[in-house]
């Protein structure tokens, strides 16, 4: 007794979908879009809008020649190895602190994961000041391990980690601990297994963070052999005066984002699990 | 006590990293802000104590009054532009019968995979008002060419639009979240009861997602507040542009007046604190989500 009405608007909602779907794809990846184009063209082109689509001449020398400008090898090292320890060592201490969370009771617990949830309300970058004496002071400014230590463990993670852990049945906790098995070697053994897809969702997140970061190495890192990828770009504009070759500076960019898009487009098709799956419900 | 050590040390044990990095890298720092806010020093030499100095050159201070208005407006564009966007895009992605959902869903999370800094760089030449897109655009309508980073009007639009781009894909992932916790049978019941699209989504979804989107408003007032590398990269005529944090940055990097940015840096955490408390006391039916 259906109306045909009902499956024309039904048609119709699918259109608006895909249509939709489309606009939010090409806002999504036309700035990016545009800086590989720019990048791929000649180091004397102008800008103009249009003639950026003329395709005819497009050439890679720009990509070399950003090594002219900034070391660019070094800096991508020193953000590769910022982001590689920054990010397994919050997986660590966020995974376990979200395990005693969830798991472990302990007296204070709730009390202690209000205060944690509090923390996240008042973000570390307004005491910037006291944070480069300090840093200053431990002898770390200039040095990659500045940006590191602060954040092995964040209160996000925790919080992230603890909701994803709650999600693992007591009964195996208990069971464990039944079979003689020691707070650490139940979170190592049992639980680190059994929350993979939180481990990735929550590396995916940090990687993206840690590579991305650039106030922090704008305060605390002095010298250009020391800069990371982001800051080392940031300068791009203002190497060369008055005659800024942003096609040079656009293939810098390029190289700042295309691997984080590779790497995040590659791990998107191994992963099975939802980004979403455990990030809010209770 | 020895018991409770060895019942208990664990938990304790597991959590203090968090707390141990947070007293020496967070709490102890904002402590110590307040201090210097009281201050004058440029890094050099003893800090000289004067007492509120700082605090009354900032309530005079125009610089300092542009900052927060430009850092209000980019909260509450945030908050205006992000979360029916983010919405938008969740609800599409929950559609589980569209085609390409996964491609869709893998591309429009690219904008938060890349970096703010890079994708300010070809905003500037995005936004140029001689030669840009954006202009271009427009002149593709018949509209004029708008100086939008060389106006005082028009220089925020840039910074707004970077932040919604980046962050919007963030929030619809978490707000996806939500949807696919919502459970189905309600959807069923409501179909049964007639209810059509709109007030489905009035009655069902959006009441469903009330912590949820208490959540994203907390993160977005966070990191609204907290906005730098947009306006850094971004720059307007004079102060048109300039967050707050920024020019507490510029203020004791550039300008080395440390007491002066610790001041500013106190502003902030009483602005964030009294946002903060609002925030919590609208979501305290909600504390255990």
């Amino acid at each position: 007794m259906k109306r045909p009405s009902g499956t024309i608007s039904a048609r119709a909602g699918r259109w608006i979908c895909y249509t939709l779907m489309l606009i939010i794809t090409v806002y999504s990846i036309l700035p990016a879009a545009w800086m590989m184009l720019i990048a791929l063209h000649p180091k004397s082109s102008s800008m103009t809008g249009a003639a950026v689509l003329d395709m005819s001449n497009l050439t890679l020398s720009n990509f070399p020649e950003v090594n002219r400008l900034i070391p660019v090898w070094t800096n991508i090292g020193n953000s590769l190895f910022t982001t590689a320890i920054g990010t397994v060592t919050t997986l660590f201490f966020c995974s376990l602190a979200g395990f005693a969370f969830a798991k472990i009771r302990f007296p204070g617990r709730e009390f202690l994961f209000y205060a944690l949830v509090g923390t996240m309300l008042v973000p570390p970058e307004v005491a910037v000041i006291p944070l480069f004496m300090i840093m200053t002071d431990l002898s770390l400014t200039n040095s990659l391990w500045s940006l590191i230590i602060p954040k092995m463990a964040t209160a996000v993670g925790i919080f992230y980690m603890r909701q994803y852990i709650k999600a693992v049945p007591d009964e195996v906790i208990e069971a464990a601990r039944v079979d003689g098995c020691g707070p650490f070697r139940t979170y190592w053994q049992i639980v680190l297994p059994m929350i993979k897809p939180g481990l990735a969702v929550w590396t995916t997140l940090t990687v993206i963070a840690r590579w991305n970061d650039f106030f922090w190495p704008l305060v605390f890192l002095r010298s250009q052999e020391k800069y990371t990828l982001m800051q080392a770009i940031s300068l791009l504009p203002v190497g060369e005066g008055l005659s800024t070759p942003w096609p040079i500076i656009m293939a810098g960019t390029a190289i700042a984002i295309v691997p984080p898009v590779i790497g995040y487009v590659i791990f998107q098709r191994f992963q099975k699990a939802d980004m979403t799956a455990g990030a809010v419900k209770g | 006590m020895l018991s409770f050590a060895r019942r208990h040390g664990a938990g304790y044990l597991f959590i203090v990293p968090f707390f141990a990095l947070f007293l020496v890298f967070q709490l102890f720092p904002i402590l110590w802000t307040f201090y210097i806010s009281t201050q004058e020093w440029s890094g050099l030499g003893e800090p000289e104590s004067v007492g509120l100095k700082n605090f009354r050159l900032l309530l005079t201070d125009p610089q300092f009054w542009d900052a927060t208005a430009n850092t209000l407006i980019y909260w509450v564009c945030g908050l205006v532009f992000i979360l029916p966007l983010a919405m938008g895009i969740s609800l599409l992605l929950n559609k589980r019968d569209l085609h390409g959902l996964r491609t869709f869903k893998t591309l429009t999370f690219l904008p938060y995979v890349c970096a703010t800094v890079a994708i300010g760089l070809i905003f500037n030449i995005m936004f140029d008002t001689q030669q840009g897109l954006v202009n271009e655009v427009l002149g593709l309508v018949g509209l004029d060419q708008v100086g939008w980073l060389t106006t005082t009007t028009w220089s925020k639009v840039p910074v707004i639009v970077l932040n919604v781009w980046r962050h919007t894909p963030w929030f619809a992932l978490i707000l996806l979240g939500g949807l696919l916790n919502i459970p189905r049978d309600y959807y069923e019941a409501a179909k049964v009861d007639g209810a059509g699209a709109a007030r489905t989504f009035w009655h069902i979804t959006l009441p469903s997602l009330r912590p949820v989107l208490m959540f994203c408003m907390i993160m977005i007032t966070v990191e609204s507040w907290n906005i730098f590398a947009e306006p850094f990269i971004m720059r307007g005529p004079g102060t048109s542009n300039v967050s707050l944090f920024q020019y507490m940055y510029e203020s004791s990097f550039r300008l080395f007046k440390y007491g002066y940015g610790a001041a500013i840096g106190v502003a902030l955490t009483l602005i964030l604190a009294l946002v903060s408390i609002i925030q919590l006391f609208l979501m305290r039916k909600d504390a255990d989500a």
